[in-house]
């Protein structure tokens, strides 16, 4: 932590502070009446007991870890673009996902027998999508050095509208059946997860943050521009591959489990900033902390508001973002 | 000989009972049949039709008949549903149609422990009266259901039939169309519950060569020359739908549409498919075939 | 130990930029490179950072090829000052000045690093920007900014390596204060034993700031050597198109 002042660290014990006593809040408050002193303190019912460890546990860790995903993945993009506005459906990874994920809904049936009961399908042939974007945005952008980034943007809108189109010739094609699953995937939701789902995707997010930090330094210095990035010792081939792969890999995971969820990865980082200061070393963790804190809250108030029934997580990130996101475009107009 | 004969009835009925095992063990009576949640309106309108209602806890959106419905707990929409959501109404059974979902939330709920039922559902009359009676056998009511069936039902059913079984008098060809996608209406292709229920009234679906929900253009619409227009709609402002379709260059082009030949009705009453469907089936027959 | 630039050529879209040149820059001294706009000036200093590969030719830094040698090697052994893009996140002045820091850990204990800073900041005339936002600041400030991130880059902790700098006209934009603070610092530079590599705009800076010129026009060099042999009225007027004259009593191009 040595570009990381003592405020900067203040920021980051706080933060994990808070996430702790949110996860506390999460895990406590639900439809369903249990608490975490119940857990510790008291005999709980089967049912409870069920509830608190194997529904409302893994869903509160599951929003945690998609919440650090979204909104580290977003910092890592708005540094590697150096572009305010960057977020990980920017360069189409998120819509690999979605197409992987909805390929499988749509045609899985017809190639892999009893494929629609296997729970594990949906995240790989998601992550399978992402990770096919990736391959083709990493070919697209290989023989062009510094001026990478700007081929990176195009063929990433590229991928957005491919995607676009495959999604609505499959929605087209699909049956009655089939649409309920699309229509559920695309509205966001942590509900149905499980430890043994959730498990080994926690991992690679695990190992993906472990990898992208390392590199926070180098992402500072990208600010200055490749050219000047290069000359002060940075492989930036190298450094665009780590932060491209780690990047999708959290967001493919993320969007493969619970859907798509938007604004968190271009606003976090923003807050963070505005907490904190704008050099990476600081910046990754804290946006983690704080995208974790945010969506463990709003997936809090998605299944409170209205219980029993329950809201698209999705809503309440879009409702919150979408003012933050004028306020920043306004902020960024201004200076 | 007869020992032949007796073996080959032994087998055929072995037979249809393996086939008849998996819709039975559905509809076998639960543990405990009150305190019950249900996913899907038509099993909501089954329950009240069966004057049992005292027994739900809780519905899904879907469940918006009768109008005391709206004084229940709501758990949401019948297709993303909240495990903690139901559990929290401490229900000892739910019953939900086939489209009840997340799958993975379903999975969750029958891990808890609690009986969970999907009710079977085929999209014809004879379908209603199967679902009525496994809905009825899982609360344990066979023979006050199969009263109710008997005195209200089977009737309409078999007066329903004898539309479907005509060979008198030329069939209606109809479309039903269930919103507008832009410029272009969504209609009902085979296999779908517009279908199902254009076929309980004995007319013709049109659009019966493909499958599924799909947008339509203006020329096939005109090209297919439908007698009626079946429009399932939520609010019943017959008024101004009809308004607003008939001055449709859509619409306005087709003979029905002149002729304002559109038929509304509501749209769980009509593809629900549970008591109402039965009705409205009826209801939509004879509107269409007493004005020949 | 020096920079050897053998035979560099280097074409885009078939156009020469680069023409067979060759130099060589040595330690503790000042090579000014000038030249009529699109000349190749920049696009050299390019090729001699490594930015640039060339079509044919090469670069021996040290007694190695360019290419051998590593990202991150190549900037312990170089640094250069260019025009810089917009920085599009509000960092600190003091932490742009510190991503010229290359080695890998801070030495903070030991307060060398802390000196460092204070002593390039104060010798740019900027340590009472540090805390400053840097995107508030003049052209000019940040300018000075980015030569004293440059300067700590060359500072480096290994000592007895052969360092060099490159300056793409440092002193454009600048007032007269800070101009001169910038050649002073790039001289003392130059008697430290780094070898220092500028393009220069303004022929008579180049004049009297340059140990040795190269004087180059449509990417082939036309005169390269000492000051007062290269600033010869006739090559000068071939080379700028312009009819000029150079007073060397005063040291002073003048245009007729």
């Amino acid at each position: 932590m040595k570009y990381v002042n003592s405020y900067q660290m203040f920021i980051v014990y706080s933060s994990i502070l808070i996430l702790l006593v949110v996860l506390g809040l999460a895990l406590s408050f639900g439809s369903y009446k249990v608490t975490f002193i119940d857990y510790l303190y008291s005999d709980m019912s089967k049912v409870q007991e069920s509830v608190f460890t194997k529904i409302r546990f893994p869903r509160v860790l599951l929003s945690a870890f998609v919440g650090a995903s979204l909104a580290t993945s977003g910092a890592c993009l708005q540094g590697l673009f150096r572009n305010p506005l960057a977020d990980p459906g920017l360069i189409g990874v998120s819509a690999g996902a979605a197409l992987g994920a909805t390929s499988f809904i749509v045609l899985g049936s017809n190639f892999i027998q009893g494929s629609v009961t296997n729970p594990y399908l949906l995240p790989l042939s998601s992550i399978c999508g992402s990770a096919f974007v990736i391959s083709a945005l990493f070919f697209i952008t290989r023989g062009f050095g510094k001026e990478g980034i700007t081929y990176l943007l195009l063929a990433g809108i590229a991928v957005n509208a491919f995607s676009g189109v495959g999604i609505g010739i499959l929605t087209y094609i699909s049956d009655d059946s089939e649409l309920r699953g699309l229509t559920f995937w695309t509205m966001g939701s942590f509900g149905g997860a499980t430890i043994s789902m959730i498990g080994p995707a926690l991992l690679f997010i695990i190992f993906s943050f472990i990898w992208i930090i390392k590199e926070a330094r180098k992402l500072d210095i990208l600010q200055l521009g490749e050219s000047e990035a290069y000359r002060l010792g940075i492989d930036i081939k190298k450094l665009r591959f780590s932060v491209i792969v780690s990047s999708a890999i959290i967001v493919g995971i993320s969007v493969s489990l619970s859907g798509m969820i938007g604004f968190v990865g271009l606003v976090v980082p923003h807050l963070a900033r505005i907490l904190g200061g704008v050099n990476h070393s600081f910046l990754l963790p804290s946006s983690a902390l704080i995208g974790a804190i945010l969506m463990v809250l709003a997936d809090l108030f998605a299944r409170t508001m209205i219980k029993p029934a329950e809201l698209p997580v999705g809503l309440i990130t879009s409702a919150i973002g979408s003012p933050f996101f004028l306020w920043l475009i306004f902020r960024i107009r201004k200076s | 000989m007869y020992y032949r004969i007796l073996m080959l009835h032994l087998f055929l009925f072995v037979n249809s009972l393996l086939a008849e095992i998996s819709v039975l063990s559905i509809c076998n009576i639960a543990n405990n049949t009150s305190d019950i949640v249900v996913a899907g309106g038509s099993i909501t309108e089954i329950l009240y039709f069966l004057n049992e209602e005292d027994r739900i806890l809780g519905i899904d959106v879907t469940s918006n008949f009768p109008k005391q419905t709206s004084e229940l707990p709501s758990i949401g929409y019948v297709r993303s549903l909240s495990t903690e959501g139901i559990l929290s109404l401490n229900p000892k059974l739910i019953l939900g149609e086939n489209d009840m979902g997340p799958p993975l939330v379903l999975d969750q709920i029958r891990e808890v422990g609690v009986d969970l039922r999907i009710i079977p559902e085929e999209q014809t009359a004879m379908g209603i009266i199967d679902k009525i009676s496994c809905v009825a056998s899982i609360i344990g009511i066979q023979d006050k259901a199969q009263e109710e069936i008997k005195d209200k039902l089977m009737p309409k059913v078999k007066y329903l039939k004898t539309f479907q079984d005509n060979k008198i008098f030329k069939r209606k060809r109809v479309m039903l169309i269930l919103s507008m996608q832009g410029t272009s209406p969504i209609v009902a292709g085979s296999g779908t519950s517009g279908d199902g229920f254009i076929k309980m009234t004995g007319a013709i679906n049109v659009f019966e060569s493909f499958e599924g929900w799909k947008p339509v253009s203006e020329e096939a619409i005109i090209d297919s020359d439908p007698d009626y227009f079946i429009i399932p709609s939520r609010d019943m402002h017959k008024g101004s739908d009809v308004k607003s379709l008939t001055s449709n260059p859509i619409f306005k082009n087709t003979k029905a549409g002149s002729k304002e030949n559109f038929i509304f009705e509501d749209s769980m009453a009509m593809l629900g498919f549970g008591p109402r469907t039965i009705i409205t089936a009826l209801k939509v027959a004879k509107e269409m075939y007493q004005q020949d | 130990m020096t920079i050897e630039v053998n035979r560099i050529s280097y074409k885009i879209n078939n156009f020469s930029i680069l023409r067979d040149v060759s130099l060589e820059i040595k330690g503790g001294e000042i090579l000014s490179i000038i030249g009529p706009n699109g000349s190749g000036k920049s696009t050299l200093m390019k090729v001699l950072a490594g930015d640039i590969i060339p079509d044919s030719g090469s670069v021996i830094i040290n007694g190695k090829n360019l290419n051998d040698i590593e990202i991150s090697s190549r900037a312990i052994v170089r640094s250069m000052m260019s025009q810089t893009q917009n920085i599009v996140y509000d960092f600190d002045v003091r932490e742009i000045i510190e991503m010229g820091w290359l080695e890998s850990s801070i030495d903070q204990a030991n307060g060398h690093f802390e000196n460092t800073i204070k002593l390039i900041s104060n010798e740019c005339g900027i340590d009472h920007l540090l805390k400053r936002k840097f995107n508030s600041l003049s052209g000019g400030e940040q300018r000075m900014v980015h030569f004293a991130r440059t300067l700590l880059q060359s500072n480096g902790l290994q000592k007895n390596l052969q360092k060099y700098i490159f300056f793409d006209e440092p002193t454009a934009n600048l007032d007269i204060k800070r101009e001169l603070n910038i050649l002073n610092v790039i001289r003392k530079k130059a008697k430290e034993g780094y070898g220092i590599f500028v393009v220069l705009h303004d022929l008579n800076l180049a004049y009297n700031f340059s140990d040795r010129i190269i004087l180059i026009k449509d990417g082939k060099i036309s005169k390269m050597g000492d000051p007062n042999d290269v600033f010869d009225d006739e090559i000068l007027s071939e080379v700028y198109e312009v009819p000029v004259y150079f007073d060397k009593d005063i040291g002073r191009i003048k245009y007729y």
